[in-house]
């Protein structure tokens, strides 16, 4: 806190003299590499200070809340018990996890067992779901991925295990691209990486979209949390206002988030 | 006494430089030629004509006839690989490649297809024993051959020409990197060569040539200045520029 | 006369303290480099080795499963697909590597060395990235869409080929030293015994050459097991025993690369642990190599 005063008092004095940015604060955000992209709209259009985006990951954004290396925390994944200890957690936005297969794939919908079935390994070739004679390329984010984490929590289950076989992504981007070029691919993205080259399931009957997402109706999704430690005091609480207020909402919405303030 | 190489107006060219000018000279049957003269004089350019190693050199031309017995070696189409199986070469620095002994002298015959391994060992044996190397101590056949000294290196170098059963041996200042005693080893040993082998030898001790060779040949600026029986070269050669080369006047 | 020696004296001792200094400075910048090598050396160590203690080293080499955040650090999936990778990339490298060192070395004429040795130089200073891009936009759908048995791929036979690739500047260059290193008298000998070029380059210069390029060779197979990006981009990264080489692999480095950002604790630890074994494999291979060439220079000696 100590730390966050100090910074306010220098950038004060040497933001005084320019007249272009309005004096305030230099804040920093750190953590999901899924969020990232989120947050630096909401810092773009956020008059209040400056903003600084870090990527990491969600755990190296949960240590950094902790640590007090950042002044948010971005996570894109549940805490851990063990992880809550001393943080505040602000949900800002809901993040739809859609499955994805080539879009020339005449499979339209899945079961949320066919789909623990297909990444657990036990089915293997489109054909048993109504597809093509293919085997089925199984594509996944790494170990430790927040997107990844929500994944195994809905679909896999504590007692399943996404299998060995699958292909793992190099960078978070790399998935999308991979199942766009791969006719046979499944894989899973936030819902906001959507393109015309790839096509999103239907799972239990429910598409993804913007509605199902904020209603719950698509359970395959995971909340955007801001952490800090202890309760949002001076700028940071001041940025989270302002991601929660209706204009940065409507943010979130243009940007293929589900909202959660407002309708 | 017959001509075994015959030499006529063999001029070479470096680009535009003029190494050797209107050579005529012949190289008699199991005689041991010298060729003397100062640095740069050409008698190592001339040696190297002789078995057209300076085709090897970049930006060489070369004209002119070169008879080894009655066939043109510098004809088109002539097949320069069997050449230098009858033309054999000992460098000036003692040159055995990095095997061991028997692969040393082996190379030249496995060269040219011999592949049975009893024949392989009469030749080895042969070759060590014209040069006085079979049987030493320190010198077996799966002996290193860099492991040799300076003058077993060298007479492992002429052994390793004469396992291609040779018509003639060149040598290149052979004795330049041994020491006297070595030196005169060398000397004897051609001696006992040339028995059965054409020797074109070049040197830069006259002493040498005055010794080991049955003709001599002086060499200046690329021209053949005057040959003859090395008795007579040394006691009273015709050439001003011989006797001056003689006298030590200059080289 | 005695202030022109004083004068000397002075000039002298001026002299010797700018030595002095500059010495020192130039001690400073070597122990700088030592210093953080071994600094870097102790973190590894410091960081991987408790685990490696705490669990023991069957923990990581014996088992077959990798799943960290549930207790499982075998490494050996990605053992085996480093190993396959890098023979894989030797397999590729090492005949043309050799071959172009040759063609380089000793075939082609002057203006031909001038042009194509800076261009291969080139290939060495290309970005892995770049190659991990090319091998993603390129190489893996074409394998996908040839290979007549399937697969995705993103496959060991990907990472290989670029691997491969990448190999061939370390691989040239080293052998290429070592071909023009054959001292000239013993290609003359050989073509004075009546043996055609092509004799000449096997009968006597590879052999001669053959420490040389050996250590090439090593140093590749360094370069190979240690390169990150590019693996990552093209070889699909599932953790498992590659089954053929169109399946799937993970190396040593990729395991690092993918989930140190995101790993805590334990599972930090051993990748860490991982970190341990690159370092010995890749400090192993250069020392191999470094032997292997001053045992070359002895024996031109």
């Amino acid at each position: 806190m100590a730390r966050v005063a100090l910074c306010l008092a220098v950038t004060g004095c040497t933001r005084a003299a320019d007249a272009h940015v309005p004096a305030g604060a230099v804040i920093t955000l750190a953590g999901s590499t899924s969020i990232q992209p989120f947050a630096e709209r909401w810092a773009e259009e956020y008059a209040g200070g400056r903003i600084i985006v870090q990527s990491g990951g969600s755990t190296a954004g949960i240590k950094a809340a902790h640590d007090g290396t950042a002044d948010i925390g971005m996570s894109s994944r549940a805490l851990q018990p063990a992880e809550t200890a001393g943080l505040v957690e602000t949900v800002v936005a809901r993040d739809g996890i859609a499955v994805i297969v080539h879009a020339s794939n005449p499979v339209r919908a899945l079961t949320y067992a066919q789909l623990r079935a297909i990444y657990g390994g036990t089915i293997r070739n489109w054909r048993q779901l109504g597809g093509p004679d293919a085997a089925i390329t199984v594509i996944t984010r790494e170990d430790g991925s927040g997107t990844r984490d929500a994944f195994e929590q809905f679909v896999m289950g504590a007692s399943h295990e996404i299998t060995a076989s699958a292909l793992v992504t190099a960078y978070s981007g790399g998935l999308r691209k991979m199942v766009s070029q791969d006719p046979n691919a499944i894989g899973y993205v936030t819902f906001s990486q959507l393109n015309p080259q790839v096509h999103a399931l239907a799972i239990d009957g429910v598409t993804p979209t913007e509605p199902s997402i904020a209603s719950g109706a698509y359970r395959l999704q995971r909340p955007f949390v801001f952490l800090t430690r202890g309760a949002p005091q001076g700028a940071a609480q001041q940025f989270i206002a302002y991601v929660l207020s209706d204009a940065g909402q409507r943010i979130a919405r243009a940007e293929g988030l589900a909202p959660v303030t407002i309708q | 006494m017959t001509d075994k190489i015959q030499v006529r107006g063999l001029d070479l060219f470096y680009g535009t430089f003029q190494g050797l000018k209107q050579i005529t000279v012949s190289f008699p049957a199991r005689q041991i030629t010298a060729l003397i003269g100062p640095s740069g004089c050409g008698k190592s350019t001339l040696l190297r004509c002789l078995n057209r190693m300076n085709d090897l050199v970049a930006g060489v031309k070369i004209t002119g006839t070169v008879m080894l017995d009655d066939a043109d070696i510098y004809a088109p189409g002539t097949d320069v690989e069997s050449l230098r199986r009858r033309v054999g070469m000992v460098f000036q620095r003692p040159n055995p490649f990095p095997l061991s002994v028997f692969d040393n002298v082996a190379y030249g015959p496995r060269l040219h297809g011999e592949r049975n391994p009893v024949t392989l060992r009469a030749i080895v044996n042969d070759s060590l024993q014209a040069v006085g190397l079979l049987g030493v101590e320190g010198v077996g056949l799966g002996q290193p051959a860099l492991s040799l000294s300076g003058e077993q290196q060298q007479r492992l170098c002429i052994a390793r020409a004469l396992a291609t059963a040779p018509d003639v041996l060149l040598m290149d200042e052979p004795c330049s990197a041994l020491d006297p005693i070595a030196t005169a080893g060398i000397e004897a040993l051609m001696q006992t060569l040339v028995a059965r082998y054409t020797i074109v030898i070049v040197t830069h001790n006259m002493a040498q040539a005055m010794r080991a060779s049955h003709r001599t040949g002086f060499m200046l600026l690329g021209e053949l200045v005057e040959i003859g029986a090395t008795e007579r070269i040394f006691a009273s050669a015709s050439d001003e520029r011989t006797r001056d080369y003689l006298a030590g006047t200059f080289g | 006369m005695m202030m022109m020696i004083a004068r000397t004296r002075t000039w002298m001792a001026t002299a010797h303290l700018s030595d002095a200094v500059i010495e020192r400075c130039l001690q400073l910048a070597a122990w700088s480099a030592v210093t953080t090598l071994a600094l870097i050396t102790l973190f590894i160590l410091r960081e991987g080795m408790p685990v490696v203690f705490d669990r023991g080293p069957m923990a990581f080499l014996g088992d077959v499963r990798w799943a960290p955040t549930r207790g499982h650090f075998g490494l050996l999936p990605m053992i085996a697909g480093t190993a396959v990778v890098t023979a894989g990339a030797l397999l590729i490298g090492l005949p043309l590597g050799l071959a172009g060192a040759i063609t380089l070395a000793e075939l082609a004429p002057m203006k031909a060395r001038l042009v194509l040795k800076p261009m291969i130089e080139l290939l060495a200073g290309i970005p892995s990235v770049v190659y991990g891009f090319i091998g993603m936009e390129i190489l893996v759908p074409f394998i996908r869409e040839r290979g007549t048995l399937g697969g995705p791929g993103y496959s060991a036979l990907a990472a290989s080929i670029i691997l491969g690739i990448m190999v061939l500047p370390t691989i040239i260059g080293i052998s290429i030293d070592a071909l023009e290193a054959v001292p000239k008298s013993y290609r003359d000998g050989s073509r004075a015994l009546g043996a055609t070029q092509w004799q000449t380059i096997t009968g006597v210069v590879l052999p001669a050459a053959r420490s040389g390029i050996v250590a090439a060779v090593i140093l590749g197979m360094g370069r190979a097991v240690g390169e990150t990006m590019a693996v990552i981009m093209v070889a699909g990264n599932a953790v498992q025993f590659p089954g053929s080489l169109l399946a799937p692999v993970r190396t040593l480095t990729a395991n690092i690369a993918l989930e140190m950002s995101y790993a805590t604790g334990a599972h930090a630890r051993a990748l860490f642990a991982t970190g341990i074994v690159l370092f010995i494999v890749s400090l192993s291979l250069n020392a191999i190599a470094g032997r292997v060439r001053s045992g070359k220079r002895a024996s031109f000696a």
